[in-house]
């Protein structure tokens, strides 16, 4: 914040690079492509999954979902079932409010993180879910109670804790960037850029690292587990890119974010879709957005279906 | 899409335009005819000249004239009221004339001026018509000093109207005009003797009375001076020093040999005029002049009619659109994010009822022993909603302790914390917390540093007198505000703070 002064581009500098600043992208791209009455598909993981799972798209299983706060009691009940879970609120962004736990009895749970809470803790958490604290606006929201997500061992070399997501910038249909958020040690295990997670910019075309920054500044190699992150491919890229793809038949935004986990069991699976993912995706690739979704704007063809987006992009048909 | 955009900022350009146009006439109506400045001046002298008019009925019927003062740019009159009981009052251009069927008892009348002090202005007279000369008639003997003192007076130094004057207020008294007229001699006989002697001289000259204005005067006699013709103008000259000019604080009620009062029908009449000076408020003068100015229609439904403490809560509001315009800039333009959108405003608000520097070191204290608070709660376990509301409590019980140390010890520090808004204060130490355990505590930290970063500067802006004054008086700069707010609306360029945030990506373009 108080360092802007030192490295400074002018506004001019950043045009000519095809950067897309806040204003605009609010201004130029959400206000015009996503209608606001569309917002709670995505704001609402409970929506956002029933739907998903209606076209076909995998998520993380429910468990179940807790809404009323003198159920909170019962949520052992609900995970009895299960060896391990994932605690998060339904209205939730940016990661806020998740609670992964893999190991717990009744007195002690375990997180991803190898933090150990008491059950009283846990209980507080979900309760402060439902009292709205992580929500947007503060609003009374419910908990969701899911299947852990398996990490794939691909990535074990990539992330230090935490579960390494995929995001996939979507503009009228069409995947524009992408990158892959790795957890480090300073982020906690949790895979928010603001939070010190390493951004990698991934290619659209091919899965593959192109560049990767930590804290603003290119990195080429993990800061924890030193893997080299430009050796990085994001295997099964074409589903991957699938899942982001129909998320704009799904929902109907004309600009979202899609997080994409990779499960070592089920295959890529949608996390959540976001209705106004940030900036930051422009830093790890080392590429301006702006200029991308004009040329989708002006020059990529129109009543497609997902596939042949897809085909288009990833230049399968392409003439 | 584009197309779009333009269309919107010219509709919002134009009503910029439209907006700065309309403020711009009212600003020049509200300088003109209501006498507002951009000056934070609070307050303006106001004089009020009574004259009491005592007489004893003769059983005829009752006229009575008193002279109002006369059109001067110096002075304007703010309102003049007569007190007569029973009388038929009419206001003409240089007098009121009171008339009334014979009566018996001894009669007060009184006629009151209020006066508005136009300091840019005053001292300038407007140039009326000349005169015919009116030769004084005197005997032989007389005429003979009355050359011999014009003789003497030319020794003396200054104008012919002047040397006169001087030669008449000689002490020892000159002996020419010891013989001329006798040494005991009230203003009016002195004025008339000039004025006869400058006749002989060919020049026009005429009295002038008025009244001096200082604070808590009491007189039975108007003051008098001596216009005289020359050059074409009309020259005002002080009877006791023979001094060009008219004084600044000279109230000039009438020009010529008339009596400033004319009693018909009474006898032993006696006036006595009363000077007061009273302090007033610009705004509540406004309503006078825009009655002056035939403007009652429109003040009356202007904000400055208002009862005072609505003004004065008016006066707090009118300030908040500029405070917003600030919070706009600093996050759309400048791109610094704070805890919650108007919180840095609210903040602001309350630096300026605690002063700043102990306001901050206050808040800062507030929040510290907050966040210690809200640590120790965490560990209870509480749910959202209590906990939040333990935390306001806790911020109620901390301002009361802070206040109490304050009045003790006598810590204006410790006096301040009463001012800041509770609920703000409790949600910026939950949100502190909440991002201090979430995403450390440098996160936290620079939230709030942040927000109160904001907050100084939009402090800077509202705490100015002149700015809150400006805001006040020439309340439709809102209106400009308000388009100025909107076409920010549609700004899309970067934010300064993103100028940094996304330089690596321009460096690769060089």
């Amino acid at each position: 914040m108080f360092g802007w002064f030192k490295n400074f581009a002018t506004p001019s500098q950043l045009k000519a690079a095809g950067v897309l600043g806040m204003n605009a992208r609010n201004y130029d791209i959400i206000a015009k492509s996503n209608k606001r009455r569309l917002y709670p598909l995505v704001d609402d993981k409970v929506q956002t999954k029933k739907l998903a799972n209606e076209v076909g798209i995998n998520t993380p299983r429910l468990i179940g979902v807790i809404d009323v706060q003198n159920e909170v009691d019962n949520f052992l009940d609900l995970v009895k079932d299960y060896k391990e879970f994932v605690v998060k609120p339904a209205h939730g962004s940016g990661g806020k409010g998740v609670l992964v736990i893999k190991q717990y009895d009744a007195e002690n749970f375990v997180t991803a993180s190898e933090k150990v809470l008491t059950y009283n803790e846990v209980y507080q958490h979900i309760s402060n879910i439902l009292s709205g604290l992580y929500s947007l606006g503060g609003k009374y929201d419910i908990a969701l109670i899911e299947e852990m997500v398996h990490f794939s061992n691909q990535f074990q070399d990539f992330s230090y804790q935490g579960i390494p997501d995929v995001r996939v910038i979507v503009y009228q249909g069409f995947p524009a960037l992408a990158m892959m958020r790795l957890a480090t040690k300073e982020s906690g295990g949790r895979a928010n850029l603001h939070q010190g997670a390493v951004g990698v910019g991934i290619d659209v075309k091919t899965g593959c690292a192109i560049s990767a920054v930590s804290h603003n500044l290119p990195i080429a190699i993990h800061p924890d587990t030193k893997a080299d992150l430009m050796k990085l491919k994001v295997p099964f890229w074409r589903e991957h890119l699938e899942i982001a793809v129909k998320g704009y038949e799904m929902t109907g935004l004309g600009y979202l974010g899609a997080d994409i986990v990779l499960d070592k069991f089920r295959g890529p699976m949608m996390l959540e879709l976001n209705a106004r993912p940030g900036l930051a995706i422009q830093i790890a690739n080392n590429r301006g957005l702006r200029n991308i979704l004009e040329d989708i704007k002006n020059n990529y063809p129109k009543g497609l279906n997902p596939q042949q987006r897809l085909d288009y992009v990833l230049g399968v048909a392409k003439d | 899409m584009l197309k779009k955009l333009k269309s919107v900022r010219i509709l919002l350009g134009i009503g910029l335009f439209a907006s700065v146009l309309f403020a711009a006439y009212s600003i020049y109506y509200k300088v003109e005819y209501w006498g507002f400045s951009f000056a934070p001046k609070q307050k303006t002298a106001v004089w009020t000249i009574e004259a009491h008019v005592g007489f004893e009925p003769t059983e005829k019927p009752i006229k009575v004239s008193i002279t109002r003062p006369s059109a001067s740019k110096g002075f304007k009159v703010l309102d003049e009221d007569v007190v007569a009981f029973k009388y038929d009052i009419d206001m003409q251009e240089e007098k009121v004339v009171l008339t009334s069927k014979p009566r018996k008892k001894m009669q007060d009348i009184y006629y009151r001026v209020l006066l508005y002090d136009n300091v840019e202005s005053r001292g300038k007279t407007p140039a009326p018509k000349p005169e015919k000369i009116v030769k004084p008639i005197l005997d032989e003997q007389s005429l003979s000093v009355a050359y011999q003192i014009l003789e003497t007076a030319n020794s003396l130094v200054g104008d012919d109207v002047s040397r006169v004057i001087k030669l008449f207020n000689q002490t020892p008294p000159d002996e020419t005009v010891r013989a001329f007229m006798p040494e005991r001699r009230s203003d009016k006989e002195t004025a008339q003797a000039v004025i006869d002697l400058l006749a002989l001289k060919n020049i026009s000259a005429r009295m002038v009375r008025g009244i001096k204005l200082q604070e808590d005067k009491k007189t039975f006699m108007p003051d008098v001076m001596i216009e005289a013709y020359m050059d074409n103008m009309w020259k005002i000259y002080n009877l006791q020093t023979g001094r060009k000019g008219l004084p600044s604080d000279f109230i000039v009620f009438q020009r010529g040999n008339r009596p400033l009062v004319d009693v018909v029908g009474g006898e032993n009449s006696v006036i006595k005029y009363s000077v007061m000076k009273s302090l007033s408020t610009s705004y509540k003068m406004a309503g006078h002049r825009a009655k002056i100015a035939n403007q009652e229609g429109r003040f009356g439904y202007s904000i400055y009619n208002l009862p005072l403490n609505q003004q004065n809560a008016l006066k707090w509001l009118m300030i908040f659109p500029l405070a917003i315009l600030v919070v706009v800039l600093m996050r759309n333009v400048v791109g610094i994010s704070t805890m919650g959108t108007f919180t840095p405003m609210l903040i602001a608000m309350s630096l300026v009822e605690t002063g700043f520097v102990y306001g901050l070191v206050c808040f800062a204290i507030i929040i510290g022993i907050g966040i210690l608070i809200r640590a120790l709660l965490s560990r209870l376990n509480l749910l959202l909603v209590p906990r939040i509301s333990a935390v306001v409590i806790f911020v109620i019980i901390i301002m009361q302790i802070m206040a109490i140390i304050g009045y003790n010890w006598q810590l204006p520090i410790a006096s301040s914390a009463l001012f800041f808004p509770i609920i703000i204060t409790a949600w910026i130490i939950e949100r502190a917390s909440i991002t201090w355990e979430e995403d450390g505590a440098k996160n936290a930290l620079r939230e709030i540093v942040n927000s109160v970063l904001v907050a100084i500067v939009t402090y800077f802006v509202i705490v100015n007198d002149t700015i809150r004054h400006v805001m006040f008086a020439f309340n439709e700069l809102n209106l400009v505000i308000l388009f100025i707010v909107m076409l920010l609306g549609t700004y899309t360029g970067y934010r300064i703070t993103e100028l940094t945030r996304f330089a690596p990506l321009a460096k690769k373009e060089k």
